[in-house]
């Protein structure tokens, strides 16, 4: 469903992503890990194009983006990868001049000319499944900050996805929130969302990751089975993290 | 004082056309300043140099010259424009560059994760910037629209010098009438204050 190959990316001289390649098939969640400044983030935005990769060639679903295709050939096809890719940012992003089901309903609306009705019968399931249909009219500054989050997996979810992307979904939340958020995303996963997060959650990548992406300095140093992974990480790179993040 | 109240009905009447000429102009600066701002974050090179040198060309020359300018010196083009129809694009196009940079202010205060959220979901550049950038950035662009269009109000008084009867020239008209200054004066400087704190 996704091939990566020789993705590299540069700020300036600074090489955040170097030479990146793997494939992630259909119905996989794939939780990237890794200290930060790895490139995570830079490698999951690459994906949707809200960067710009400086070399290489992605195929998300058939539609290919290559770092030397022509401005026209690149923004076709990263339009038609979008339409079929969710992304849910750290920072909600959720429109603040518009109430929560308009958030909902704001793209199928706008990108895909859907009929309202139709968008907004959508929306209220939608909202119904991430638990928040008492809240479809109110406006995203009065909800908390994982009521919001939900609220942007619904918007994301909302154009009907082949798959979704999770920007360090829980790390702006207060930690009694981080559950419902994770709980949403899981139950996506137990349906078969092809889903790359990254995250700083151990034990929801431990318990419901199907593979581990761990970075360091711009590269994957580890592409392994969760259990495998945290049970014995086969780099120094890998074990130093673990140490430091489960150790207090 | 009886000389003011006598003739309160032909102020009134400059008051109006000072009225008229502000809400005309402002409306067509708010659609120049709009069109300017987004030309100089979103336009190519080319397009963003345009809209920069206009910027700041019309705040680097007095209004009294543009306005002139517009009305006077197309002449030598064949270019004749009546007073008033001078007047509105003289001033439209002077505040269209105040606006301009109210806009531009208000759009770059926008978070650029509102960008991202909406082309993450398939919107266009353009999709983005009319239904998520543009409505926040009014809001932000309010208290900034707000002086520019008090500015533009008092600014109006510039155009009597083409003759067109608004409040500035209804009083020096009225002056040349009764050979007195101050009851007149007066009389518009506080109706000009009046207007500023009503809007």
């Amino acid at each position: 469903m996704i091939d990566i190959k020789g993705l590299y990316k540069n700020y300036g001289s600074h090489q955040v992503l170097k030479n990146l390649n793997l494939t992630i098939p259909a119905h996989q969640v794939v939780a990237v890990i890794g200290p930060s400044g790895s490139g995570k983030s830079t490698f999951l935005r690459c994906i949707n194009g809200l960067e710009e990769m400086t070399q290489g060639k992605i195929t998300v679903n058939g539609h290919e983006i290559d770092a030397n295709a022509s401005k026209k050939v690149w923004q076709k096809a990263i339009y038609a990868i979008r339409q079929e890719t969710g992304m849910v940012f750290q920072q909600f992003n959720l429109y603040p001049h518009k109430t929560v089901i308009e958030n909902v309903t704001e793209a199928p609306i706008v990108v895909k000319k859907m009929q309202k009705e139709k968008a907004y019968t959508i929306a209220s399931a939608l909202l119904k499944r991430v638990g928040l249909s008492d809240k479809e009219n109110v406006y995203p500054s009065q909800l908390s900050g994982g009521q919001q989050q939900r609220v942007a997996i619904a918007r994301a979810l909302a154009m009907e996805p082949k798959l979704m992307l999770f920007d360090e979904p829980t790390s702006a939340l207060d930690p009694e929130l981080v559950g419902e958020v994770l709980k949403v995303m899981k139950s996506l996963a137990e349906e078969g969302m092809t889903m790359i997060i990254v995250t700083h959650e151990m034990n929801f990548a431990k318990n419901v990751a199907d593979r581990i992406l761990f970075m360091a300095d711009g590269v994957i140093v580890e592409d392994a089975n969760p259990k495998a992974f945290f049970k014995r990480p086969q780099t120094n790179r890998a074990q130093q993290f673990l140490q430091q993040v489960t150790e207090f | 004082m009886d000389l003011v109240l006598e003739n309160i009905p032909f102020l009134l009447k400059g008051a109006y056309y000072t009225l008229l000429i502000t809400v005309v102009s402002m409306f067509f600066g708010l659609i120049i300043g709009l069109l300017a701002a987004i030309a100089r974050i979103k336009g190519n090179r080319f397009v963003r140099n345009v809209a920069r040198a206009y910027v700041s060309i019309i705040r680097g020359t007095p209004p009294l010259v543009q306005i002139v300018i517009v009305y006077y010196g197309l002449v030598d083009y064949g270019i004749e424009l009546g007073p008033l129809t001078a007047a509105y694009i003289a001033l439209s196009i002077n505040i269209g560059a105040y606006v301009s940079e109210a806009f531009r202010g208000a759009i770059q205060s926008v978070p650029k994760g509102q960008t991202e959220a909406a082309l993450a979901t398939g919107m266009t550049e353009k999709q983005a910037m009319r239904r998520i950038i543009i409505p926040q950035a009014i809001r932000y662009a309010i208290p900034p629209l707000g002086n520019t269009f008090v500015g533009m109000l008092k600014e109006t008084s510039l155009v009597s010098v083409i003759a067109v009867t608004e409040l500035m020239r209804s009083a020096q008209l009225l002056v040349a009438q009764y050979y007195v200054y101050m009851p007149f004066y007066l009389s518009i400087g506080i109706m000009y204050w009046l207007m500023s704190n009503s809007y």
